[in-house]
């Protein structure tokens, strides 16, 4: 009998793999950490990740920290669908009785996924948003794709989002390549949580934004994730993020996982050398 | 300690033989030894404090019970009914999260404000954390936050903004929000001036009274003979006395000074 009980997963990721170019026959011992590179000698392939498994619970935030390259993304964008995964499963359940293998999925199905299970909130505002239609436009596009028509309802619903995330309403018309870096942030989360997706992923939601204005969103997706409940997956190279944002952490290196911990644990004991060595960087 | 005897003794917190030692991989894969092998227990209502000089491993012990460090070996069981304990050490980190959130307080000296969140947040989430709705965590935040008679202008202004000994009194009004089942400790009083001092041990006390299990690190002996029903003293990250305070004060005036 188990004890102690955590949250059930809504999110579960098993021995996710991506390589890109084909992989000579040891092309899997020969790269990682361990080797210190994530491309294979032989035939040039690149290991972006391999063997990486986590589960998110509802109403939790698992950080995903690593320096550029480590992989983070390319775990990020096989779970969302940008990229197809070479090896390893990613199943959601979220309702009692649903539990979905997402690689098993028709392409019509995982973009109905997109639609209103997992969102993307992406580094680059113009990935997740089409720059040259309004803030509304941009927040009608998952609502009509859910099956919204009417039209002042769907106004409604957009401009109760923007208000959420504080965007100012007499900006709801105007195209969203005329705003700000910090407001284009704010409109992509607009558009991540219109149909309440229970599995929002954030890809450096904050990188590159001015300090104060990253301040400003990362207390509204702070906000958000509890308001929401959301399960979440947040991947940053800044550890004051994850500090804020996620209870746990998986630490990433040429494409593997080699620490998971709770957060504060990785802060104050981190055990792998590159751990400790990430965090002593930051934290110097 | 054999089951039978933590039952009689109604002990929440039962360490065994832990050991920490971290490996820093970065400095010459030196080895640092906190803790080396510490067996105690703490029972419901019973207010243990740890004595001993710097270094000798009194806040890595609190930190390694609550898992900021990861214990290197042996065991930390916690009580969760009348009948089990479940091992720390064992549990996964999701385990371990809940389980922080529900049953355990840790109160360090350092408010490790997140940022722009405001004292009556800090204190109202911890109250969810142990499972109030929001109402009740409301009021049960805004009881707390008098009680340590921290001023009502500051309860929504950023934590980050608030002197030590306010952000001291935000830490403690968080980690007591609800008689937690055990509570750490560490400090939580060394920046306060006497009357909020006084205040504060007088919250520490009726907890205590209530049948929470502390364990403590004070590094003023006063408290320490007002509080304590027993007093752990720590040498090289080993438990090298252990008795009353009459008893263990007496002995810890060579140590300590």
């Amino acid at each position: 009998m188990k004890l102690v009980t955590a949250p059930e997963w809504v999110l579960k990721v098993e021995n996710l793999g991506k390589v890109f170019g084909n992989l000579s026959k040891h092309g899997i011992e020969n790269t990682g950490p361990e080797a210190g590179t994530s491309k294979d000698s032989v035939t040039g392939a690149i290991v972006a990740a391999w063997d990486v498994s986590f589960e998110v619970a509802a109403g939790e935030a698992l950080g995903v920290v690593g320096e550029s390259g480590s992989g983070k993304s390319t775990v990020m964008r096989c779970i969302a669908g940008d990229q197809a995964a070479t090896a390893g499963s990613v199943k959601i359940r979220t309702a009692p009785d649903e539990q979905l293998d997402i690689f098993n999925l028709s392409a019509a199905e995982r973009r109905q996924l997109r639609v209103n299970k997992i969102a993307v909130v992406y580094q680059d505002p113009a990935e997740g948003l089409e720059m040259n239609v309004t803030a509304g436009g941009n927040i009608a596009s998952p609502l009509t794709a859910a099956g919204w028509r009417n039209f002042s309802a769907i106004r409604g619903r957009a401009s109760e989002l923007l208000s959420r995330t504080e965007v100012p309403l007499n900006r709801m018309d105007d195209a969203v390549k005329s705003f700000s870096g910090g407001m284009r942030q704010r409109v992509q989360l607009a558009k991540a949580i219109a149909n309440r997706p229970p599995i929002v992923l954030f890809d450096e939601p904050t990188t590159g934004l001015d300090a104060s204005v990253a301040a400003g969103v990362l207390d509204l997706i702070r906000g958000l994730l509890e308001e929401y409940g959301l399960a979440a997956v947040v991947v940053s190279h800044d550890f004051s993020v994850i500090e804020m944002l996620t209870t746990r952490c998986i630490v990433m290196n040429h494409g593997r996982v080699v620490e998971s911990a709770l957060t504060d644990q990785l802060l104050e004991d981190p055990h792998h050398p590159y751990s400790q060595k990430l965090v002593s960087a930051a934290r110097a | 300690m054999t089951q039978q005897s933590i039952e009689q003794h109604n002990v929440v917190l039962e360490v065994r033989d832990l050991y920490k030692h971290f490996y820093l991989h970065t400095i010459d894969s030196r080895c640092v030894e906190a803790l080396n092998g510490v067996s105690l227990s703490v029972a419901a209502g019973e207010h243990v404090a740890l004595a001993g000089t710097s270094g000798a491993g009194k806040s890595s012990l609190l930190k390694s019970i609550y898992r900021t460090y990861k214990p290197t070996s042996g065991s930390v069981l916690l009580k969760l009914d009348t009948t089990t304990f479940v091992d720390l050490v064992s549990l996964t980190d999701a385990e371990l999260a809940t389980l922080r959130g529900t049953k355990i307080g840790y109160v360090s000296q350092f408010l490790r404000a997140q940022p722009r969140r405001s004292p009556f947040d800090i204190v109202m989430h911890a109250g969810i954390q142990r499972g109030m709705d929001r109402q009740t965590a409301k009021d049960a935040a805004a009881h707390s936050l008098q009680r340590l008679n921290l001023d009502e202008v500051l309860w929504d202004v950023s934590a980050s903004m608030l002197s030590g000994g306010e952000k001291q009194r935000v830490n403690l009004a968080a980690g007591t929000i609800s008689p937690p089942q055990l509570l750490l400790l560490d400090e939580p009083v060394s920046a306060l001036d006497p009357a909020n001092r006084e205040s504060a041990l007088e919250l520490i006390g009726t907890l205590t009274s209530q049948g929470v299990a502390v364990l403590a690190v004070f590094h003023d002996i006063e408290a320490m003979r007002r509080l304590a029903s027993r007093i752990i003293v720590l040498r090289n990250g080993r438990v090298d006395y252990q008795g009353s305070p009459e008893d263990a004060l007496t002995n810890l005036e060579g140590v300590a000074r």
